[in-house]
């Protein structure tokens, strides 16, 4: 890959690339940019407006942004979205390195098994089993802090983070583990010394899926962060949105700000996002 | 070491989907529930708002196949490097990162009778056709549709991408030498040997139809006009925690599980065929 891009980089063909039916592409893909970019366009627009500048479509003015946080409490919102994240995450982590390592390279009874039913579980849609987990939760009266959602999260990334691990670790060489064995280490030590660090890639694209999946979902955070002091950003914003008396310069400059972290974490890793979606097919 | 990450899965995913088959076949109300057997399937079967939902469903799928030809045009577009192609690439994928919510949010306005739409449509002259699709039952889905068309372009345009950079190129020369213009190797060539690549993104693009799209409905239209942007999924949380019928949306999520279910399943047994 990296010895591609520097031949295309250095392009001694660079003028020839200008045809007249290049450059048409290349306004044909500018126009796709606008109607991409759209939304942000429209968000930054509105959001420096007022709500009476956005009904007559003229003039622009920071009241909105200055309103912001008594109309919504985003700092409180972006918390709560980092806090169920950051532990939703940190399961996910924790149990799909434990398992994709001991499917890629321990033998033991039922693995296969075991490694189907963790896997098939991706088949199952978030809403089929949302009110059952929804009634389940509430009886352990989970519902008022930030564990159940956490836990439903954590459950909805385990499959596809399992699979992921489990094919990153089987294209570890079993010499290494068994080196390591033969060495005096433990399975736990081979683990943790060994495999963990070597797969900090695969760690780190599990941690970019879901951070984005977990920052922009609407629905768990709506019926299982009860205490509307822990909703997170998007929930606070999906339930404002939905009413009809709203703000809209004001709920647009929440956007913005909602969107922030996700599109940062997304220019940053844009790779293992990339590599992480394309995964999936199982190569 | 797989006992944490199978106890999660089993707790909350296998469990309650095994609980929703049983609450299905009772009269569940969140509290109590008696055992009424299959009745709620027979009842449901014969209702037309059910129907209605499935409909949606189905008119949803219409949308699929311009959700996976638009981005593979893009992407035979952006994979002929032309200048700035990989900026692009990152501009196009851009939205993915952000939340149904908030697209929501902007299509609804968007769309609206003062919408930019309208705007828009003044702005080129065609001020004489004033559109508000919202307001209508078809044509509030349609607006979903475009939503979700829109949303779906940077994934599949990144499938197509990763797809057409492991393509044999001297084929594509080949082809150029006999005297092929670009739509027949577009066609003949790059097409099929992208099938595992279409067929993946036909499936997470079908997913997303029926799974993906609750937040988008909920800001956006809310399900309505009437149930006319009323999908499966929305449905299950409408029954359930706007009407309290806990049994009966439980059945709804058992028939969008096995929906989903046997889409995975092709899908799985397309690919282990090919390998």
């Amino acid at each position: 890959m990296t010895s591609y891009v520097a031949n295309t980089r250095i392009a001694p063909r660079r003028r020839k690339r200008w045809t007249p039916s290049t450059t048409l592409l290349v306004v044909l893909m500018c126009l796709v940019t606008v109607v991409m970019l759209y939304p942000f366009a429209f968000m930054v627009d509105n959001s420096l407006k007022t709500q009476a500048q956005f009904d007559s479509g003229s003039g622009h003015s920071l009241s909105s942004w200055a309103k912001l946080t008594r109309v919504i409490p985003v700092w409180r919102e972006l918390l709560n979205s980092t806090i169920v994240a950051v532990l939703a995450i940190a399961v996910i982590l924790v149990v799909s390195s434990l398992a994709g390592f001991a499917f890629a390279k321990l033998r033991y009874r039922f693995a296969a098994l075991v490694f189907l039913g963790i896997v098939a579980a991706m088949l199952i849609p978030m809403q089929s089993i949302i009110i059952p987990a929804y009634v389940n939760l509430s009886k352990l009266h989970l519902l008022s802090g930030y564990w159940a959602a956490v836990l439903v999260y954590a459950a909805l990334g385990t499959p596809f983070a399992t699979f992921l691990m489990a094919t990153y670790y089987r294209s570890l060489p079993d010499e290494l583990v068994e080196a390591a064995i033969v060495d005096g280490l433990g399975y736990r030590a081979t683990f943790l010394r060994i495999a963990l660090p070597m797969s900090v890639p695969a760690l780190v694209t599990v941690t970019v899926l879901q951070f984005i999946q977990i920052w922009d979902d609407l629905l768990v955070g709506l019926l299982f962060l009860q205490n509307p002091d822990n909703r997170t950003i998007t929930v606070g914003l999906g339930i404002l949105s939905s009413g009809r008396t709203t703000d809209i310069p004001v709920l647009m400059a929440g956007s913005i700000v909602s969107a922030i972290p996700a599109i940062a974490v997304y220019l940053i890793f844009q790779r293992q996002l990339v590599n992480g979606l394309t995964a999936g097919m199982g190569k | 070491m797989s006992v944490p990450a199978f106890a999660l899965v089993a707790l909350l995913l296998g469990i309650p989907i095994l609980q929703a088959v049983y609450y299905s076949m009772t009269d569940w109300d969140g509290i109590t529930a008696h055992w009424i057997g299959p009745s709620t399937y027979q009842r449901e079967l014969s209702n037309p708002t059910f129907w209605r939902v499935l409909e949606n469903n189905g008119l949803l799928l219409i949308a699929v196949p311009v959700a996976i030809l638009i981005p593979l045009a893009i992407a035979y577009v952006l994979n002929r490097h032309i200048p700035g192609w990989r900026l692009f690439r990152t501009l196009f994928f851009l939205p993915t990162a952000i939340s149904w919510v908030v697209i929501g949010m902007v299509a609804a306005r968007f769309f609206a009778q003062q919408g930019s739409l309208n705007e828009l449509l003044r702005g080129m002259g065609l001020g004489f056709i004033r559109t508000d699709l919202l307001s209508g039952e078809r044509t509030a889905l349609l607006a979903v549709a475009i939503a979700f068309v829109w949303s779906m372009v940077g994934t599949n345009t990144i499938i197509f991408l990763t797809g057409m950079a492991t393509l044999d190129p001297t084929l594509d020369e080949a082809a150029r030498i006999d005297g092929a213009n670009g739509w027949v190797i577009f066609k003949s060539i790059t097409v099929p040997q992208l099938k595992r690549f279409l067929q993946f993104s036909f499936t997470i693009t079908v997913i997303s139809a029926f799974t993906a799209l609750f937040s988008l409905i909920f800001v956006m239209t809310g399900g309505g006009p009437g149930y006319g942007t009323t999908t499966l999924e929305f449905f299950v949380y409408q029954t359930a925690f706007a009407k309290g019928a806990f049994g009966l949306g439980a059945m709804l999520g058992v028939v969008l599980f096995v929906i989903m279910a046997v889409i995975g399943l092709v899908q799985l047994k397309l690919l282990r065929t090919d390998d």
